[in-house]
């Protein structure tokens, strides 16, 4: 079971963008995140700290700056406990295509 | 805007809709994807499906359903009842091409249960159309 502080994290927009961005993107400092962002440095950095305490981003000190990426494992426990049904449903859509492949057509 | 109560999977089979509905109407042929059931294409026919149970969630491996509607090749309906889950399930078949555009809606979630009220909080603000596909990309390049 994922850790409530990592919900928390992901219910705002802002902290989504910035993983969005660091998946797309990968690694990168700070300032190249908060040019993406109409706000003030510091309230980002608040942001990653909140993502960082839900272990969703790493940051690692390279010469003078702080270098951000993502870490997506405890997305996994997320993606596990969120929508349970529909990893049911799709796992159970690909065991009916299996069984309609090696059906006779009539 | 996502409807907290329903969840839908879309997906285009290779195969006409009559040998589509003949897998979700077949009750060995349902056993051989989904689980083993004593179903009947019938309206009013009560069946059940059988798996793990999982005592965590409080679900003792039964679900109890009731066929509600029967529209040959078009549509399918069953009650979806277990675990405390009070749900129904559409199936909904259209031919496209050579084949079957096949979408599946298990809908009537409660929103009221706090388990589910979590997720939908999370899943509000565009979150799963937006985010999600990305998320899974990166849960597939993660473990790939």
């Amino acid at each position: 079971m994922a850790e409530p502080d990592v919900f928390a994290a992901l219910a705002n927009p802002t902290r989504r963008e910035v993983l969005r961005l660091l998946r797309e993107q990968g690694e990168q400092p700070v300032q190249r995140l908060a040019d993406h962002f109409d706000m003030r440095r510091p309230s980002l950095s608040e942001h990653l700290r909140v993502l960082k305490d839900a272990g969703l981003v790493v940051e690692q000190p390279v010469g003078r700056q702080r270098l951000y990426s993502l870490r997506p494992e405890p997305l996994r426990e997320v993606a596990d406990w969120l929508t349970p049904y529909e990893r049911f449903w799709r796992a159970r859509l690909a065991h009916l295509r299996d069984v309609l492949d090696g059906m006779p057509d009539d | 805007m996502t409807d907290p109560t329903t969840i839908r999977v879309d997906q285009y089979l290779a195969h006409p809709p009559a040998k589509v509905w003949r897998a979700l109407t077949d009750s060995d042929l349902i056993a051989r994807w989904l689980m083993p059931n004593d179903f009947a294409p019938v309206v009013g026919h009560q069946f059940t499906f059988h798996t793990d149970p999982r005592p965590r969630q409080g679900f003792d491996g039964v679900v109890h359903c009731e066929v509600l509607a029967v529209d040959p090749q078009r549509l399918l309906r069953w009650a979806w009842r277990g675990g405390g889950l009070d749900t129904m399930v559409t199936w909904t078949l259209a031919a496209e091409g050579r084949g079957t555009r096949l979408l599946l809606e298990h809908s009537g979630f409660d929103p009221d249960d706090p388990v589910q009220r979590q997720t939908f909080t999370i899943l509000d603000g565009g979150w799963r159309s937006h985010v999600w596909r990305r998320i899974e990309q990166v849960l597939d390049a993660a473990s790939g």
